[in-house]
C-alpha cells in the first residue's frame, strides 16, 4: 500500500512538471545543452568551419559572415566553434564539481544526520569551518598555487569547496527522515544500518539534495566563468566561456561581437538550470503535495 | 528555508565576483581631480599617472625614472630623433676612447643652492659602485676603471680608481676597455650617472624620499613612500639650463596602471601611458592624442637551453619564419609595435635594419621544410609568459602560428605572476620563453652587450654567449669614431645571428595619451619629457 501510494505521487508529480512551461523551456535548454556537449564537433562544423583552434589572423574581429554566423574572435578563430566547445567544458566542469561535492555531502551529511552526538557535532563544525571560507576567494587562494589548472583541477576545487551548504542540507533532510516510524521499525527489527541507510533513509531524504545540487550546477559554471575571466581558472589551451568573456571584454569597446555570444550562451546556461531548479522546487514542496 | 540558503550562498558568491571584476578595473582611481597644493599658477600644472614607485635615489632606483627625469640634468640627453646634446656637461672627450674628460658647465645648482661640481659626480658615483651599498644601479658604472675592485663583500677598494677630479668644474674618468660609446652611457636613463648634492649623504634615507637634483623642476614635499602618495614637483627658479613652459608636475601613482587609461579618458590625467594590447581603443577614444613613440626596447622568444630538440640550429630558424610577425602587429597591437628585422630595436643610431634576413620573415612553406630536414619537433612546446601583464593575446598568437604553420603543438602558458616566471625559468619548466630588453641608452652596444654576453643582465632569456662575439663587441666599442662602431656591431649581430639563438619578434614603441590641453610632448627613447611639455 505504501509503495502504491509513492508511485502515484511521482506520477503526479512528473504529470504536474511537464505541464509547466517554466520546466519544460528550461529542460528542452539543457538538454539541448547536453546534446551539444556530447557531440560538439558535430554542432560546431554545422557552418562548415567546426575546428575551434583553427586561426587566421587576417579575419581578426571581424564580424558574422556566411560560414561564421559569430564572426571572428581576436586570433581570428570562429566564435561559433569556440562558443560549441565551451559549452562542453561548462557542462563537464559544472557536473563534475557538483557530483564531487554531492558525493562529500552525501556521506557527511549523512553520517551527522544518523549518528547523532560526536560524529555528528565533529562533521557539523568541520561544515562550518568550510562555509565560513568565501568560496570565491578560497578558490582563488588554492587555485593560484595549482601549476596545470584543467577541467579536473577546476572541478576539483570547486567541488572540494562547494559541499558544504549541500552537507547540511543532507544532514537535515536524514534526520528528519531518520524519526520517521518506519526508520525506527527498520532499527527495531535490527537491520544493519548500511541496509537502512541505502533502502529507507537516503531514498526519501534525497530529493531536496537533488534540487539543491542542481541550481549549484549552475552556480559552479558561474564561479567557474568568474574565476577564468579572473586569470586563476582554466588556461589555454582549453576552450572556455569564461576564457572567451575575458578575452572579449578586453576588446569590447571595438569588437563587441566578440563578448556578446559567449556571454549569452553562458546566461541562457545559467537561467535555465536556475529555472530549472525551482520548478522542480515548487512541484516537490511537501506544502503543496499535500 | 533551505531554498532560501542556496539563493544566499550563490548571490554572495556573485556579488563577490562581481566586486573582484570592479576591483580589477577600478582600484586607484579614487580622487576626481588632480590637487595642485596651494600652487600660484595651478594653470600650467600637469598631472601624470605613473606605475609604482621604488626609490627616489637615483643610483638605486628601478621604477622613478618618471620622477627623477625632471628632478635631474644628465650630462648628456637623447631626443627623440636621436640627437645628443650636453646638457649639465659642457663638453665630453676623449682622445684614445679610454679616458674621458669631462668638463661641466659652470654656475649651476642643486636644488638646495649647492654647486654642481666634479665632487659631486665622483661621490654619487663611487657610492653607486660601491658593492656593499648593494644599490640597484650599481652596474651602469661597470665600465669605469676600478669597478670590479668594489664588488664582493669586502671589497679592496672603496673609490673608483678611474676617476680624477681636475678643478671644481672637471673630472677625468678611465675605462678599463676602450669604449666610444662612453657619452652616450651618461645619458637621460642611466640615473646611477646622475650627480648627488653633498647633503645627500648626511642622511640617505631622508633623501630616498625627498631626492635634491640639478633639474628644472624640484620636490614641493617629501614623499609617502609607503603610502604611494602622490609627488608633486615645481618649477626650480634657479634652473640655469633650458626653462619649463610648464611649473608644476604631480604625479598620481596607480596599481595597476591601466586604471591610469580610464582618468586619462575622463581628463583627469594629461598625460598616461597605455599598453600595447589596447591601441585600437585608444586611437579610437583619443585620435591625435594617441602618441606611439620609438622606444629602445625589444622582444624575442629565448629558447630552453637544457631542451634537445632545439639543439639544430634549423629548428630554431624554421620556429622564427614559421612566425608572421606583420599579421600579428596588426591584429594584435593594431600595427603599433615594428616586427623584428634585427636583434637591435630600429631607433638606435646605425641600426642595421634587416640584417636577420628571411629568417625574421614569415616564409610557412620554407620553415615546414628546414624543420622536416632537421627531423621536425616531437612533443608539446610551451611557450612561457608573465600572466597579468596583458600579454595573452600577444603569446596566443604567436603559439598559434607556430602549431598552425609547422604543425607542431605549440601552447602559450602563462606563469601566475613574475615571481612564478622566475621560479618557472629557473626551474626550467619551459621550451620557449618570453626575452625582453630595454636599453637604458639608445646604442646597439647596450642591448647586445645584456642579451648577448655571459654577464649581461638579459642573458637570463638567450642563455647564449660566445667569446667570437664578446672579441667582435670589444672590438666595436673601441672604434675609433662613432661610425666605426656601428659598423663593428652590424659584425656582432651578424655573428650572434650566423648561430640563431633566440627569435626576434618586435622591436617596441611606447604608447602614450594625452589630454586636450597639452599642445607638444618631446620625449626621449620612448619616454616623454615632461619638463618639456608646452600646454595649449
Amino acid at each position: 500500500m505504501f509503495r502504491g501510494d509513492r508511485r502515484t505521487k511521482r506520477r503526479g508529480v512528473s504529470r504536474r512538471l511537464l505541464a509547466k512551461p517554466t520546466f519544460v523551456l528550461p529542460g528542452m535548454v539543457i538538454v539541448a545543452l547536453v546534446v551539444i556537449s556530447l557531440f560538439p564537433g558535430f554542432f560546431a562544423g554545422l557552418f562548415g568551419n567546426g575546428d575551434p583552434y583553427h586561426a587566421d589572423l587576417a579575419y581578426s574581429q571581424d564580424g558574422p559572415c556566411p560560414g561564421h554566423p559569430f564572426g571572428f574572435d581576436l586570433q581570428g578563430r570562429d566564435i561559433w566553434a569556440n562558443v560549441i566547445y565551451g559549452t562542453r567544458t561548462s557542462v563537464a566542469v559544472g557536473l563534475t564539481a557538483t557530483v564531487l561535492s554531492m558525493a562529500i555531502a552525501l556521506v557527511l551529511g549523512t553520517a551527522a544526520g544518523y549518528r547523532p552526538g560526536l560524529v555528528d557535532s565533529l562533521i557539523t563544525r568541520l561544515t562550518e569551518v568550510f562555509l565560513g571560507f568565501p568560496f570565491l576567494l578560497a578558490a582563488i587562494v588554492v587555485l593560484n598555487s595549482v601549476s596545470r589548472r584543467d577541467v579536473w583541477s577546476v572541478s576539483l576545487v570547486l567541488g572540494v569547496f562547494g559541499w558544504p551548504a549541500l552537507a547540511r542540507l543532507v544532514r537535515a533532510s536524514v534526520r528528519q527522515v531518520c524519526q520517521l516510524d518506519y526508520v525506527v521499525a527498520a532499527r527495531v527489527a535490527g537491520l544493519p544500518s548500511r541496509r537502512i541507510i541505502i533502502r529507507h533513509v537516503l531514498p526519501n531524504a534525497i530529493t531536496p539534495v537533488l534540487i539543491l545540487a542542481t541550481i549549484g550546477i549552475g552556480a559552479v559554471i558561474v564561479a567557474e566563468s568568474s574565476l577564468t575571466y579572473l586569470g586563476v581558472g582554466l588556461q589555454q589551451p582549453t576552450i572556455s566561456w569564461g576564457l572567451q568573456i575575458a578575452a572579449g571584454s578586453r576588446n569590447f569597446q571595438t569588437a563587441p561581437h566578440m563578448l556578446v555570444f559567449s556571454s549569452a550562451f553562458l546566461s541562457l546556461t545559467v537561467l535555465a538550470i536556475i529555472c530549472l531548479g525551482e520548478a522542480l522546487r515548487s512541484s516537490l514542496d511537501p506544502k503543496r503535495l499535500a | 528555508m533551505k531554498t532560501n540558503r542556496t539563493t544566499a550562498v550563490m548571490s554572495a558568491s556573485c556579488a563577490l565576483a562581481l566586486t573582484l571584476a570592479l576591483a580589477a578595473c577600478g582600484g586607484g582611481g579614487g580622487d576626481p581631480a588632480p590637487t595642485g597644493s596651494g600652487t600660484p599658477s595651478a594653470d600650467s600644472a600637469i598631472t601624470v599617472g605613473i606605475a609604482t614607485v621604488d626609490h627616489l635615489t637615483p643610483g638605486n632606483q628601478e621604477t622613478a625614472y618618471d620622477v627623477l627625469l625632471p628632478l635631474f640634468a644628465p650630462l648628456v640627453s637623447i631626443d627623440e630623433t636621436g640627437q645628443v646634446s650636453y646638457v649639465q656637461a659642457e663638453s665630453i672627450d676623449s682622445s684614445d676612447g679610454i679616458t674621458w674628460t669631462v668638463k661641466l658647465r659652470d654656475g649651476w645648482t642643486f636644488h638646495n643652492g649647492e654647486k654642481v661640481t666634479a665632487d659631486s659626480y665622483i661621490n654619487a658615483w663611487n657610492h653607486a659602485a660601491y658593492g656593499p651599498n648593494a644599490w640597484i644601479n650599481n652596474f651602469e658604472l661597470a665600465p669605469i676603471a676600478g669597478y670590479a675592485e668594489m664588488q664582493g663583500e669586502a671589497p679592496a677598494a672603496e673609490a673608483l680608481s678611474g676617476l680624477s677630479k681636475v678643478d671644481d668644474t672637471t673630472f677625468t674618468v678611465e675605462l678599463s676597455v676602450a669604449d666610444r660609446q662612453f657619452p652616450l652611457q651618461l645619458s637621460d636613463a642611466q640615473t646611477a650617472f646622475y650627480p648627488m648634492p653633498a647633503a645627500a649623504f648626511e642622511d640617505l634615507d631622508a633623501y630616498d624620499v625627498n631626492p635634491i637634483g640639478n633639474g628644472p623642476f624640484q620636490m614641493t614635499e617629501p614623499w609617502d613612500v609607503a603610502g604611494q602618495g602622490d609627488i608633486v614637483l615645481a618649477a626650480y627658479p634657479d634652473y640655469a639650463g633650458d626653462k619649463p613652459a610648464i611649473s608644476q608636475i604631480n604625479y598620481k601613482i596607480y596599481i595597476d596602471i591601466a586604471t591610469a587609461y580610464t582618468d586619462a579618458l575622463a581628463g583627469t590625467l594629461d598625460v598616461a601611458n597605455v599598453a600595447g594590447s589596447k591601441t585600437a581603443v585608444a586611437r579610437e577614444d583619443f585620435g591625435d592624442r594617441f602618441m606611439p613613440l620609438d622606444a629602445p626596447s625589444v622582444d624575442w622568444l629565448g629558447f630552453n637551453p637544457d631542451d634537445p630538440r632545439f639543439d639544430d640550429i634549423r629548428v630554431r630558424q624554421a620556429l622564427s619564419m614559421a612566425i608572421d610577425r606583420e599579421a600579428v602587429n596588426d591584429a594584435i597591437f593594431s600595427g603599433s609595435q615594428v616586427p623584428a628585422t634585427s636583434l637591435t630595436s630600429p631607433n638606435m643610431p646605425g641600426n642595421p635594419d634587416g640584417i636577420c634576413g628571411e629568417y625574421c620573415e614569415f616564409h610557412p612553406d620554407q620553415a615546414k621544410e628546414l624543420l622536416a630536414q632537421a627531423g621536425g619537433l616531437e612533443g608539446s612546446v610551451e611557450v612561457l609568459f608573465v600572466g597579468g601583464w596583458g600579454q595573452e593575446d600577444m603569446f596566443e598568437a604567436l603559439a598559434t602560428q607556430l602549431s598552425q604553420n609547422l604543425g607542431i603543438e605549440a601552447v602559450a602558458t602563462p606563469s601566475t605572476d613574475f615571481a612564478d616566471f622566475q621560479a618557472r625559468r629557473d626551474a626550467g619548466q619551459y621550451s620557449l620563453l618570453r626575452g625582453h630588453w630595454g636599453a637604458l641608452y639608445a646604442s646597439q652596444q647596450n642591448t647586445l652587450r645584456a642579451a648577448f654576453t655571459a654577464d649581461g643582465l638579459g642573458n637570463n632569456a638567450t642563455f647564449y654567449s660566445n667569446p667570437e662575439v664578446d672579441a667582435l663587441i670589444n672590438e666595436a666599442d673601441s672604434a675609433p669614431t662613432l661610425e666605426a662602431a656601428y659598423e663593428g656591431y652590424v659584425k656582432v649581430q651578424e655573428r650572434i645571428l650566423a648561430d640563431f639563438p633566440t627569435i626576434p619578434t618586435f622591436a617596441n614603441r611606447f604608447l602614450w595619451v594625452t589630454s586636450e590641453r597639452i599642445d607638444t610632448m618631446p620625449s626621449t627613447q620612448g619616454s616623454p619629457f615632461y619638463a618639456r611639455i608646452t600646454l595649449k
